[in-house]
């Protein structure tokens, strides 16, 4: 079966190969188009927290103090040219540490992203090892004993379903 | 206090049967196994029958307090009102934690009961009776819940009208979904409790081969169905209500909820790795009881007040019980599993890591961690706030840089894992199977920068999502090819469907999160704006007033067409602004509409805004083929191996030898 399909040998994949690299690679550099100022307001206000009201962002929020916030943002997108990191900088500092919805990558809170990354390479090193271990472990060859054996049971159930046919 | 009136005293009598009955139960039936006594078995049946009875007639006595306004219980005064309309007062019963815990008890009990019936000429068989003895405790703590720190039929103070029975929260009354995502989710959340307790009396009884999860496999299939469907509900009803367009905020409950489901999905993914190969026992035993145990841990999380969320229910005292009852079942979990330790040691081993076992190793490694980074993020506030006693939030950015990589990742696995065969794959095999699936990936990635998409990770996601999904196709085909409509049945056939609709919904979510388009205007009564392609005509803009609330609502036509009415209205009782947004829905594309605050009917000026989201109904299209596929993967498939059947071609010796 598989010699006949000589398409799916190296030449198919090599072509495949080319046509994702070439497409990805003039999806990704290609401009997006330029953004509303409402649609960078409100990608800005999904990265910070309501201050009031944990576990909504100033985005979802319909509260005041999210709505002043939102418009501080407003504010700045159209009356400077900061980029949106800066806006969202200068909101933490104006409306306080409260408003930080992504944990930031140093002391404590670094933990965060920290652990998941520990986590990953403890299941990698314990996969490699399990791995290892089940390759060293290849007495699992069947000898003629077991072979033996599984003859003798599955002759054993061939004559008990000979003996139960309604079942 | 009001005194306890008839409704108050036979929801307690209800309570108090259903608590004793399963404790007695549960007691019986661990007598009647230690001594092998079939006569006292005999006697556990009624004790379920009757802890069933007093949970249904506990809803059905809270149904009645509603229904019949009857203001002595204080959950009446707290979720009832004159002029709930009849489905939201219904529906009112789970719209607090202490009425969502009768739901919770009810459901547990329908699934004692059936259990005990269905297994009813096995219950000397001590898998079975053990089975049965831990739903019964199960049952009676919930009932315990119900009786003491949520009593749900406490007596009220005299109601005072001006402050009191307002009704559920406005977003509890203002949509039908109320009606089917709760309970839909809770069945599948409680349905996880019988693998569970299946897991515990293998564990119990030392039975721990593969007899006991042949009896749970459809069990945890159908409460996974249900958990799936009630998390898509749940998107579908944020969408349909919360005004923002969004389906998941990584919202505490909503992890609390997402939780269960990855581990969930593991296990029905490894289970099958333990039944061809033997292998895995602890880690499916321990992911059955992580499932079971963060269902316990998400209800104490968002129930007990520690973490806040729009979801949260008020602070209660619960907390301790909830919290006390995880620690038990993780506890005694462990402990039966060490103890067990020497008849849990597989006797398999893997061979390859390409392999359709070392993918399902994988896939169940990804879900794990999956798992644990949500959680991480989800109580990572609280141990901040233990340590340095200052609030911090964690939230969707977070998680949805953490989500991207490795969603990614398991889509290329769904991609590769249907074609490995068991044992081990040659590059040739490989080479084989994947091609057209690969270039199902090329073709996806080609038609979405063709329609216009950009970005790296949505890229990657429509690459793998095609290659995914032709390889579950091509899986189909085959199926379908040697077996005709059969070949859609059983676990691997109907799984490859669960898995187009999970594509799906991947694809949707990468498409709708990526590129909405938004814009809020100030229109005018009678002027037109135009917006990515489409013309928004304000026709009209007026006030309107119901029983419960008042509110504006704006008519638009788009592109010259028919007229959506988003509105805005405020709950009177409650001084609650509720929007109503108004969807334009097609297969390609959704036009959502919101009417914004500061819009005034007198001057005919609406202030609204525009989402352009696409692809969002196939949110709902996978939703449904999942359910669908779920059904399908519980018919028994054909060709059923019997345990001592070959799995794949032998291996030749001398292959073997040189690994």
């Amino acid at each position: 079966m598989i010699a006949a399909s000589s398409v799916k040998r190296w030449p198919g994949w090599v072509l495949l190969v080319f046509v994702v690299a070439g497409c990805l690679a003039y999806g990704v550099t290609r401009d997006a188009g330029a953004r509303t100022p409402e649609e960078r307001v409100e990608e800005i206000s999904k990265q910070l927290a309501c201050p009031i009201c944990n576990g909504e962002t100033v985005y979802e929020s319909r509260n005041t103090a999210s709505a002043s916030i939102r418009a501080e943002i407003k504010n700045q997108v159209s009356a400077t040219d900061a980029s949106d990191d800066a806006i969202i900088a200068y909101i933490v500092q104006q409306f306080g540490a409260k408003t930080q919805l992504l944990p930031r990558a140093s002391g404590f809170e670094s933990l965060v992203w920290v652990i998941p990354g520990v986590a990953l390479v403890c299941a990698g090193v314990g996969l490699f090892f399990s791995f290892r271990k089940w390759r060293t472990n290849v007495d699992t060859v069947p000898d003629a004993a077991d072979r033996a054996r599984v003859d003798a049971a599955l002759a054993a159930e061939d004559a008990a379903a000979a003996e139960e046919p309604a079942s | 206090m009001l005194a306890e009136g008839l409704n108050g005293l036979l929801g307690h009598t209800a309570l108090i049967i259903g608590f004793a009955a399963s404790l007695f139960g549960a007691l019986a039936l661990i007598a009647a196994i230690r001594l092998r006594n079939e006569r006292l078995i005999k006697t556990v049946m009624p004790y379920g029958w009757l802890a069933l009875g007093g949970a249904v007639l506990a809803v059905v006595v809270m149904e009645r307090g509603l229904i019949t306004r009857d203001w002595q219980l204080a959950y009446v005064q707290r979720v009832g009102s004159r002029d709930t309309p009849a489905l939201f007062n219904f529906t009112a019963l789970w719209s607090a934690l202490e009425g969502s815990i009768l739901l919770w008890l009810l459901l547990l009990a329908v699934y004692t009961a059936i259990i005990m019936h269905r297994y009813r000429a096995r219950l000397a068989d001590p898998l079975v009776g053990w089975a049965l003895v831990v739903m019964f405790f199960v049952t009676a703590f919930f009932f315990f819940l119900a009786l003491g720190p949520t009593d749900a039929f406490r007596a009220g103070a005299t109601p005072d009208f001006t402050a009191c029975c307002k009704g559920p929260n406005p977003l509890l009354q203002n949509h039908v979904l109320v009606l089917f995502h709760p309970p839909i989710l809770y069945l599948g959340y409680v349905g996880f409790t019988v693998p569970f307790a299946f897991a515990i009396a293998a564990l119990v009884t030392g039975r721990v081969g593969e007899g006991w999860l042949v009896e749970t496999r459809r069990w945890a299939l159908f409460a996974w169905g249900f958990l799936t469907v009630g998390i898509v509900l749940g998107g579908w009803w944020s969408y349909e209500v919360l005004g923002w367009g969004g389906v998941w905020g990584w919202d505490p409950v909503e992890n609390a909820s997402f939780l269960p489901w990855l581990t969930g999905t593991a296990y029905i993914h490894s289970v099958m790795v333990q039944e061809r190969r033997g292998m895995l026992r602890v880690w499916n035993l321990s992911l059955l009881v992580a499932t079971f145990s963060l269902t316990i841990l998400g209800t104490f999380l968002t129930r007990s007040g520690v973490v806040n969320s729009v979801h949260a229910f008020s602070d209660s005292t619960i907390g301790p019980f909830l919290l006390g009852a995880f620690g038990v079942v993780v506890l005694v979990s462990l402990g039966l599993i060490a103890w067990r330790g020497d008849r849990l040691r597989s006797p398999g081993a893997i061979d390859s890591p390409i392999s359709r076992e070392g993918a399902f190793l994988a896939n169940n490694v990804l879900l794990a961690l999956f798992a644990f980074v949500i959680l991480l993020g989800t109580v990572f506030p609280l141990i901040v706030e233990a340590k340095d006693n200052r609030k911090i939030a964690v939230g969707s950015p977070f998680f949805d840089t953490m989500s991207q990589p490795i969603g990614l990742v398991l889509l290329f696995l769904m991609a590769v894992a249907p074609a490995l065969p068991w044992r081990k794959a040659s590059g040739e095999l490989l080479r084989d199977r994947l091609f057209w699936p690969a270039w199902c990936g090329a073709g996806t990635l080609a038609l979405s920068v063709f329609l216009g998409a950009t970005g790296l990770a949505p890229l990657l996601a429509f690459t793998f999502a095609g290659f995914a999904g032709g390889a579950s196709i091509r899986q189909l085909v085959l199926a379908t090819r040697r077996q005709g409509y059969r070949g859609l049945l059983g676990r691997t056939n109907g799984g490859m469907v669960v898995h187009l609709g999970v594509i799906i919904i991947a694809v949707a979510l990468a498409a709708s999160n990526s590129y909405t388009r938004s814009a809020e205007f100030t229109v005018m009564k009678g002027e037109t704006v135009s917006f990515a392609g489409h013309t928004f005509t304000v026709l009209d803009v007026v006030d309107f007033t119901t029983p419960r609330t008042v509110g504006i609502k704006a008519e638009i036509s788009i592109d010259g067409g028919q007229a959506y009415a988003p509105a805005i209205s405020k709950y009177t009782a409650f001084g609650m602004d509720v929007p109503t947004p108004s969807v334009k829905s097609s297969f390609v594309e959704d036009i959502y509409l919101t009417l914004e605050n500061g819009s005034k009917p007198s001057t005919g000026e609406a202030k609204i805004k525009v989402f352009i989201k696409p692809m969002v109904v196939w949110l709902w299209v996978g939703g449904m083929l999942c359910a669908f596929g779920t059904l399908l993967a519980a018919f028994p498939g054909k060709n059923r191996r019997r345990p001592t059947d070959a799995v794949s071609a032998p291996i030749p010796l001398d292959e073997v030898s040189s690994v």
